[in-house]
C-alpha cells in the first residue's frame, strides 16, 4: 500500500519527503514533457511582452532602446524568478501546465535556490536546446535538470490524480468469512472503489480471488456484490 | 476503529483546517490565534495521516490526509523574511565574507583573469601589430575611435544616447557574468575561460590603445567603473570554480551533496557581484563616457572608488561575521 517500506522499489516516479512531523509528503516530479510544453508558453508569454513592450518603447527613441535591453534582461533572467517567489511558486507557462518549484524537502521555494536553479540554466542550455538539462532529467528517477541538482529543488505537479480511492458502490454489507491482514483489508477496499471503472468480466475476475477466502458461499452467486459488500463491512457499515 | 468511525470522528477538525488554508490568499500574514489554531490542527492532521497510513485505511482517505498536510506544511513553513534586513545583512556582513573565505577561489580567478590581461597588455604595447591575432581590424578600428580625440562620448562604438548604453551595458555584461557563473559546472573549465577570454580582450586593447598615445583618454575612461567591473569578473569567475571546485574535490561526500552546498554558498556571492557590475554600468553609462569631466577629476574618484572596494572586501563585515560563526 502506501507505506513505501512495503514496496522498496517503486515502479511509478512517487518522491517522498519527509517532514518534522513524521510524515512523508508525496510528491510527484515533472517530467520533460510537461516541462518542455510550460517553457513553451513561457517563451510565448515573453515574446509578446516583448513585443508590445517594443512597439511603445520604439516611441521613446534612444532612452526606449536602452530600456527595450534592460527589459530583454530582465525577462531573460529574472522572469523565472520572479514568478517562483510569488504565489503558486510557478511561472504562467508551469501553472498553466498545472506544476510548480518547491524544495526538495518539500518545503516552499526559497529565492537562492530560485536564483540558483534558473541562473544555471546557462549550463543546462548547453550545448545547444537544453541538451544537458534534457539528458539530466532523463537520468534520474526525479527528473532534475543541472540547475535543480545544484539548487536543491524540484518541479511537482500540484494537481493530484482523483483516480484512485473512490468510495465503493453501495452493496448490502457482509462480514468476511476470516479475519483479515490490514494489507488484504486495504486491497479489498480499493478494489471496490475501482468497480465502477473496471468491466464486468474484469472486476469478476479478481473479485473471484477474494472471494474464496472472505466469502466463500457466494462462490456461485453474485461475486462482485458480495465482495464489495465486505469492503463495506471492513469500511464500518455493520 | 472502522475507517468510517475514523473519519467521522476528525472531519469536523480536516474541515476546520480545509477552511483556514482556504481562507487567506497566499502571503497574507493570519492572526496570532489563528497560526497557532492552524499549527494545532495541522499536527493532528498529520497524527491522523500516520495512523491511517499504519491501518492501511482507504485511498480516499489517506489522499484527502495527503493534500491537506501538504498544504498546510507548505503554509506553515513559508519563510517570510527576506525584506529589507536580509538585503542590509547580505551587503553589509555576508557577501564580503563569503568573498573572503573563498580567498582561494578569487585569487586563481584573479590570477586567470590578471595574468593574461597583463601578458598580452605588454605584448600588445611591444608590438602593435599583436593586437590583431586577438581582434580584428575593424574592432581596431571602432576601437581607436572609442579613445581617439574625436568628439562624442568617450568608450562608444557609436554615439548612442547615455541610457541605451546603460541598457547594452547590463544587458551584455551581467549576462556574461552570469554564463562564467554556470561555466563552473563544466568543471570550472568554462569559468576560467571566460575568464582568461576577457584577460586576454582587455589587455590587449589596453596595451595597443597606450601604444598608440591614448593613454590619458583610455585609462580616465576605464579607472571608475572597472574598479567595479574588473573585481565583478573575478568574483564571477571565482562563483564559477566554487562550483568546479566541488565538482573536482567533493571531499567525503557525494559529487551531486558537494554541488548543492557549494551553490549554496556562491549564491551569495553571485548576488554581490551581480549588484557590482549594475554599479559599473551606471558608472560607465553616465560618468565615464562624460567628456566634460576633466581626466584629474575622473582619476581621483576612480582611484578614491578603487580604495572603497578594496576595503570593502578586506574589512567590511569582519566583527559581525565572526560573530555569527562560532568556529
Amino acid at each position: 500500500m502506501t507505506a513505501p517500506q512495503e514496496t522498496p522499489r517503486r515502479l511509478d516516479t512517487r518522491y517522498a519527503a519527509e517532514t518534522p512531523e513524521g510524515i512523508s509528503l508525496a510528491l510527484r516530479p515533472a517530467g520533460v514533457v510537461p516541462r518542455f510544453y510550460a517553457y513553451i508558453v513561457d517563451l510565448g508569454v515573453r515574446l509578446v511582452v516583448f513585443i508590445g513592450a517594443t512597439i511603445f518603447l520604439a516611441q521613446l527613441g534612444r532612452f526606449g532602446g536602452g530600456l527595450m535591453l534592460l527589459l530583454l534582461f530582465l525577462l531573460e533572467w529574472l522572469y523565472p524568478v520572479v514568478f517562483e517567489l510569488g504565489p503558486g511558486a510557478a511561472t504562467p507557462g508551469k501553472r498553466m501546465v498545472g506544476l510548480a518549484v518547491v524544495m526538495d524537502s518539500g518545503l516552499p521555494v526559497t529565492p537562492a535556490a530560485s536564483l540558483t536553479r534558473n541562473l544555471l540554466r546557462a549550463a543546462d542550455l548547453l550545448p545547444s536546446f537544453y541538451a544537458l538539462g534534457a539528458l539530466a532529467m532523463l537520468w534520474r528517477h526525479d527528473f532534475k535538470r543541472i540547475g535543480d541538482l545544484a539548487a536543491g529543488t524540484l518541479v511537482v505537479h500540484i494537481d493530484r490524480s482523483g483516480t484512485h480511492g473512490a468510495a465503493p458502490p453501495p452493496a448490502p454489507a457482509r462480514a468476511p468469512a476470516v479475519p483479515l491482514p490490514a494489507a488484504a483489508q486495504a486491497a479489498i477496499v480499493a478494489w471496490a472503489g475501482r468497480v465502477p471503472r473496471l468491466t464486468e468480466a474484469r472486476a469478476d475476475e479478481l473479485a473471484e480471488i477474494a472471494v474464496a477466502v472472505v466469502a466463500p458461499r457466494a462462490l456461485r452467486g453474485d461475486r462482485v456484490a458480495a465482495l464489495i459488500g465486505v469492503a463495506h463491512w471492513l469500511l464500518g457499515r455493520r | 476503529m472502522t475507517p468510517l468511525q475514523f473519519e467521522a470522528a476528525h472531519s469536523a477538525a480536516w474541515n476546520e483546517l480545509e477552511a483556514a488554508l482556504g481562507a487567506l490568499p497566499k502571503g497574507r500574514r493570519a492572526a496570532p490565534a489563528d497560526r497557532a489554531r492552524i499549527a494545532t490542527l495541522y499536527r493532528a492532521a498529520c497524527e491522523h495521516l500516520a495512523l491511517a497510513e499504519a491501518r492501511a485505511y482507504p485511498v480516499w482517505l489517506i489522499e484527502r490526509l495527503e493534500a491537506l498536510t501538504a498544504r498546510g506544511h507548505q503554509r506553515i513553513y513559508r519563510e517570510s523574511d527576506f525584506g529589507i534586513d536580509k538585503l542590509r545583512r547580505l551587503f553589509l556582513v555576508d557577501f564580503p565574507a563569503a568573498v573572503r573565505s573563498h580567498w582561494r577561489h578569487v585569487l586563481i580567478a584573479f590570477i586567470a583573469f590578471a595574468a593574461p590581461l597583463v601578458v598580452t597588455g605588454v605584448a600588445a604595447y611591444a608590438d602593435p601589430g599583436f593586437v590583431l591575432s586577438v581582434h580584428d581590424a575593424r574592432a581596431v578600428d571602432e576601437y581607436e575611435k572609442m579613445y581617439g580625440d574625436v568628439d562624442g562620448p568617450l568608450g562608444r562604438r557609436s554615439a548612442g544616447s547615455d541610457w541605451e548604453a546603460f541598457g547594452f551595458y547590463v544587458y551584455n555584461n551581467v549576462r556574461i557574468a552570469f554564463q562564467c557563473f554556470a561555466g563552473g559546472l563544466l568543471f570550472g573549465v568554462g569559468s576560467l575561460f571566460f575568464l582568461v577570454a576577457n584577460g586576454t580582450m582587455a589587455g590587449s586593447i589596453a596595451g595597443y590603445v597606450t601604444w598608440r598615445g591614448f593613454g590619458p583618454n583610455f585609462y580616465s575612461f576605464v579607472v571608475t567603473h572597472s574598479a567595479f567591473e574588473l573585481t565583478g569578473i573575478v568574483l564571477a569567475g571565482a562563483s564559477g570554480l566554487i562550483l568546479g571546485g566541488a565538482l573536482l574535490a567533493p571531499g567525503r561526500r557525494s559529487r551531486l551533496a558537494a554541488l548543492a552546498d557549494a551553490a549554496r554558498r556562491a549564491i551569495v556571492i553571485v548576488y554581490g557581484m551581480t549588484a557590482m557590475f549594475l554599479v559599473a554600468a551606471v558608472i560607465e553609462a553616465f560618468w565615464s563616457s562624460a567628456r566634460w569631466v576633466p581626466p584629474d577629476a575622473k582619476f581621483a574618484v576612480g582611484g578614491l572608488c578603487w580604495v572603497a572596494v578594496l576595503a570593502y572586501f578586506a574589512l567590511q563585515g569582519r566583527s559581525r561575521a565572526a560573530a555569527a560563526t562560532p568556529s
